[in-house]
């Protein structure tokens, strides 16, 4: 492959190579320096966060408030909760999404249209918080980790998204793999699957990120304490700022250090943003999707 | 292809009773059945079972009354909302922004991951492909804090940057004119690097082969992002801008809650911060749904007929 | 091919329909089966655990039966059953907890918010109004308190109280001292002090890079200084019909002085757009030297400052502290608070009879009482505190004491008298103490406080934006006198004029 790049690197080409990894670094640093600031803030002293707008480097290098994070009990149960939880939730989610999305990529099958229109009919329109909850209840599911993942095991948007991609899939190779006798399961799980990595990981991250980010099913479905997950933590910490709590605080209330805010906003988004570096590499490997099309 | 024509050799079969082509369903496609049960299931369950919450939006919804208890109004939530005064300038100030937000903020994705398709150094793609992604993850609070840091009157440092290059003093945050492109900007700086992500999975599935002969063909590179790039994502590229289109009512609502400031609220004020005003902040569910329904039928509507004209210019596109 | 075709309009409306039957049945159904056997004798126990609903602020809920939850139990002699609510949703929570067949016996209700008014209209709720004057503790209500917390005089809950005296003027200290400048006592002396803060070099530096006044996107600081010049504290009644306080001309005053002080640049330029989250900060940039807040707000630019000297010396202190500033014609008004914020109401779906009711009345009088209160807000004496010779409160630093402290219970706490004091450590909260004393008798009150309007509840926030912008717009120079003449007519012709009516009517109702 470099040999033919080499053999067509033409000015015009390097020229423009030149201009896209310049653009790209831009893009890079001017998407990074926020959130280093957020991470340098964390081990900064109160008065440096107040006295200096913008830094990278803090003067004065303080752990206090992951000393207090990682002490606390309650903080490391809700890490290892939400680890646990976007995890098997991922899982469950993904299981749910692609089997459904496989059939009805089938454009021969019977009814496949009416539950198309099933689904997005409910990505418009939905029942609203306090039925879905009366729901959940109903099931059993309050203070059960199941009520955080259930409820959301299928993503409309996604499950099209992915019913399109395999429309795409090679109609051949599934059928060369029926006449040598597999089922359709047979199909979906040995050949389909595996061949369907990238959009595997793309679709494990948006669901893990989700999940991860989910607030209001916590919120609304665990009762016991004892359970919550980082974002109630995260959203309690930030509280003053957020716009719904607007107008609806407590005269008394002292709001946390700006310092612990930060160091909470990094132990809540570090962990679920160093999942896309592990899944890129799941993005180079399916090769054969795509090179038939219709 | 096969598939296809069987389809069609079935439509042309006489008549059968309705047990003969359930059976016939069954015995060709039972594991595709099987395999659909999990989905319908939680369809039925989590998705259909609360639907009938849709009703409080034809009546008082009282959570303690619960819904059957509570009164019926008919269509008075509707007839309040659309005879509202602001109506039309709540319209306008949301289709403004959705308008410009499909116009600008959804193209810059697909550009940015051909950008990214085109970077040779697999290293140097990954490093930036992070990057770019993390602003996903800031929470609109911290945007917006950033957002007056940069571009506060009070020493704001592009203020400053403006007026040394234009010689004007301009107040970004406050001045009415500049509230819809600050909101397209943020949207763009917090959602481009996210929204790559898909665009880059439907590139995994070109062969480098593909490219390998172009380049033996002769062809520039100008003409393999048109011949084989643009081609291989422009599926995802149409269904993204059909669902996308569900949403043309909804602009969020932290974000623009966040911006808005007494100077700039004439252009700032949509839909879902008018809800949340009268309706959240009022108590009021129903007048909540009532908006959301209208929304929704909207949005079901915008979809479909989307759908339509992206079936009329490629019949293998589309939804369905 | 794209669109719902007769078969699944079909389907998809039976599905509505099945869903609808489902649904309905989901619906709670309204009163649980309570054991209560034997209902004459005296000493039926009807509840053998109370659960109460309350909002915490803590990033670490408390855990269950916890040691100051078993102190709590041990004082009442009954078992508590906390259900902790993160308190940014609190309200969606609430909602949810009324709709569902799950209710607890005590809930804390954050405010008069609208899903609290319309579950109370609907009967939701117990009215307490005429049983609290039964009990030993819960009797010694603030009858004003009361009053404010009341929906139109109906009493729905039992209110927590808070400071009524909290608005001060929160100046720099090192400020003043450099320009030789005394603690300024009235509106017209606090001019000097902005005029001098942006003009006279306060921080020396020799650049003009200062500003008197720092006023953020959140306008409290302009109703708190409309009240200093005598205006209403937003609704004043003259001749038995209620009058905005916009309408008034100590408000139009305060407003002309404010623009005033805004044309000459003694407030922060951008007064319009200043996060109130940047506000603290701006004051210890030195962008401004003035704020005009709460004395917990100035507390805490304190400790910005302490934190930058590291010093530990409990009299050393860096901002100075006004309290309510006389007007221009030499009266004193103070801006309080309505003394409450939010109350714990009773729910009738899982209390419901009388008896029950008094059960748990008598299970809140005990938290009322000096220990209760002392107990619920500080903690286990010898766990929590020690009291010294005088009386004083000393928290107590153990690792025991800072283990339990997250744990608190403040947020079930009502009101009641024999609350322990700390003795006020240095001369900031001292003087702080001495000044909310002090300006209690000049408090400007809300006449409008226990009203809960009809009109207001549907359009009360177009309406407010409708002033606050135009007020706002007023200040910055964007419209003149005629543009705020317009922005009123079309409050009044918005519905205000429903509003004053409303509101006139239902105060003649209550008296």
């Amino acid at each position: 492959m470099s040999d033919m790049h080499k053999l067509h690197n033409t000015k015009p080409g390097r020229v423009f190579d030149l201009i896209n990894v310049i653009f790209l670094a831009v893009a890079a640093i001017v998407t990074l320096l926020p959130f280093i600031y957020v991470v340098a803030g964390s081990f900064a002293t109160e008065s440096e966060l107040a006295r200096r707008a913008f830094f990278i480097i803090p003067e004065t290098f303080t752990l206090e408030a992951y000393r207090y994070i990682f002490t606390s009990e309650a903080f490391i149960r809700s890490i290892v909760i939400t680890i646990g939880v976007t995890a098997v939730g991922t899982a469950v989610q993904l299981f749910f999404t692609f089997t459904m999305a496989y059939p009805l990529a089938k454009r021969a099958l019977r009814g496949r249209k009416l539950l198309i229109n099933i689904v997005i009919f409910a990505m418009l329109f939905s029942g609203g918080m306090i039925p879905t909850f009366l729901v959940v209840q109903g099931l059993g599911l309050i203070d059960t980790y199941w009520a955080l993942i259930l409820p959301n095991a299928i993503n409309p948007f996604n499950l099209i998204i992915i019913k399109n991609f395999f429309q795409n899939f090679s109609v051949e190779l599934e059928e060369s793999a029926k006449i040598d006798g597999a089922s359709e399961i047979g199909i979906f799980w040995r050949i389909v699957l595996p061949l369907s990595k990238p959009i595997i990981a793309t679709f494990a991250l948006f669901y893990a990120v989700a999940i991860w980010n989910d607030f209001m099913s916590p919120l609304l479905y665990l009762n016991d304490s004892s359970k919550w997950t980082l974002q109630l933590l995260l959203r309690q910490v930030t509280i003053s700022s957020d716009p719904n709590a607007l107008g609806n605080l407590d005269p008394d209330y002292v709001p946390p250090a700006e310092g612990m805010k930060l160091a909470i906003i990094v132990i809540a988004t570090l962990p679920i943003m160093m999942v896309y570096p592990f899944l890129q590499k799941h993005f180079a490997k399916g090769l054969l999707i795509g090179s038939v099309k219709g | 292809m096969k598939a296809l024509l069987l389809q069609k050799a079935n439509k042309q079969l006489p008549r059968k009773t309705f047990v003969e082509i359930v059976k016939q369903m069954w015995l060709r496609d039972k594991w595709l059945y099987v395999l659909l049960i999990p989905g319908v299931l939680y369809f039925l369950v989590f998705r259909y079972a609360p639907m009938y919450g849709i009703i409080i939006a034809f009546k008082n919804y009282v959570p303690y009354l619960g819904i059957t208890e509570s009164s019926w109004v008919g269509l008075d939530h509707f007839t309040a909302f659309f005879s509202s005064p602001d109506f039309l300038r709540l319209l306008g100030n949301t289709l403004w922004i959705s308008f410009l937000s499909i116009a600008i903020a959804f193209p810059a994705p697909i550009f940015l991951a051909i950008l990214l398709n085109e970077v040779r150094f697999a290293l140097y793609k990954k490093f930036v492909q992070t990057c770019i992604y993390i602003p996903h993850f800031l929470s609109w609070t911290i945007v917006v804090g950033l957002t007056h840091l940069l571009f506060s009157i009070n020493g704001g440092v592009i203020v400053e940057m403006v007026e040394t290059i234009f010689g004007i003093r301009i107040n970004f945050l406050a001045e009415p004119e500049w509230f819809r492109p600050m909101i397209i900007l943020q949207g763009i700086w917090k959602g481009t690097g996210w929204g790559t992500i898909i665009f880059l999975a439907a590139l995994a599935n070109v062969s480098s082969e593909q490219y390998e002969a172009a380049i033996v063909d002769g062809a520039g590179r100008f003409r393999r992002i048109w011949h084989i790039t643009l081609p291989a994502i422009r599926g995802t590229v149409v269904i993204m801008l059909i669902l996308t289109m569900g949403n043309v009512l909804s602009t969020g609502f932290d974000q623009i809650f966040l911006m808005t400031n007494s100077l700039n609220r004439s252009v700032a004020d949509v839909f879902d911060t008018y809800v949340y005003n009268v309706g959240i902040t009022r108590g009021s569910y129903s007048y909540s749904t009532a908006v959301g329904l209208f929304k929704s039928i909207v949005g079901i509507i915008l979809i479909l007929t989307t759908d339509f004209i992206a079936k009329k210019v490629d019949k293998e596109s589309g939804l369905f | 091919m794209g669109s719902f075709g007769k078969r699944e309009l079909l389907v998809i409306s039976v599905l509505l329909m099945l869903m609808i039957v489902i649904g309905c049945s989901n619906d709670p159904a309204s009163g649980e089966d309570k054991p209560d056997g034997n209902n004459d004798t005296d000493n039926v126990v009807y509840f053998d655990e109370i659960k109460i609903m309350a909002p915490t602020f803590e990033t670490t809920a408390p855990p269950a039966d916890n040691e100051w939850e078993q102190a709590t139990e041990e004082l009442t002699g009954k078992k508590v059953n906390m259900n902790w609510v993160p308190n940014v949703s609190y309200e969606d929570r609430m909602n949810v907890t009324l709709a569902s067949n799950d209710i607890p016996e005590v809930m804390v209700i954050t405010g008069k918010t609208p899903g609290f008014l319309n579950s109370a209209e609907a009967g939701a709720f117990w009215e307490l109004t005429d049983y609290l004057d039964d009990y030993q503790y819960l009797g010694q209500y603030n009858e004003d308190i009361l009053r404010n917390a009341s929906v139109n005089g109906r009493v729905y809950g039992i209110y927590r109280e808070r400071d009524v005296m909290r608005s001060t003027a929160i100046i720099r200290k090192d400020w003043l001292e450099h320009l030789g400048l005394d603690v300024p006592e009235s509106v017209d002396e606090l001019y000097d002090v902005l005029h001098a803060f942006t003009f006279d070099d306060p921080n020396n530096t020799g650049a003009d890079d200062t500003h008197g006044l720092i006023i953020p996107t959140w306008y409290g600081s302009l109703d708190t200084l409309s009240i200093w010049f005598g205006a209403p504290n937003v609704w004043g009644v003259e001749d038995g019909t209620f009058v905005p306080a916009f309408e008034t001309e100590a408000y139009r005053e305060a407003l002309d002085w404010t623009k005033h002080i805004v044309d000459q640049g003694l407030v922060n330029p951008d007064f319009t757009t200043l996060s109130p989250d940047d506000w603290n900060n701006a004051m210890f940039n030195g962008a401004g030297g003035v704020i005009i807040d709460t004395y917990s707000r100035a507390m805490q630019v304190n400790n910005l400052f302490v934190d930058e000297a590291g010093s530990d010396d409990s009299d050393q202190y860096y901002v100075e502290i006004t309290g309510t500033l006389r007007a221009p014609n030499g009266e004193e008004y103070g801006h309080p608070t309505d003394g409450y914020a939010g109350f714990l109401a009773i729910p009738k779906t899982s209390v419901q009879t009388e008896e029950e009711l008094h059960e748990i009345l008598s299970f809140l009088d005990v938290l009322c009482s000096p220990e209760g209160i002392n107990l619920l807000n500080h903690g286990i004496e010898g766990v929590n505190y020690q009291l010294d010779d005088e009386g004083y409160l000393v928290p107590l630093e153990t690792e025991e004491a800072q283990a339990l402290n997250p744990y608190t219970m403040e947020q079930i706490s009502m009101f009641g008298d024999g609350m322990h004091r700390m003795k006020a450590e240095g001369e900031l909260p001292q003087k702080r103490y001495q000044l909310m004393e002090d300006n209690g008798n000049y408090a400007v009150f809300n006449e409008a406080a226990p009203l809960v309007s009809e009109v207001y509840s549907t359009r009360g926030t177009q309406l407010d934006d409708i002033i606050e912008d135009a007020r706002v717009q007023y200040i910055a120079g964007q419209i003149d006198e005629s543009g705020w003449e317009a922005a009123v007519e079309l409050w009044y012709s918005s519905g205000g004029q429903e509003l004053v009516d409303e509101l006139t009517q239902l105060y003649d109702e209550m008296n």
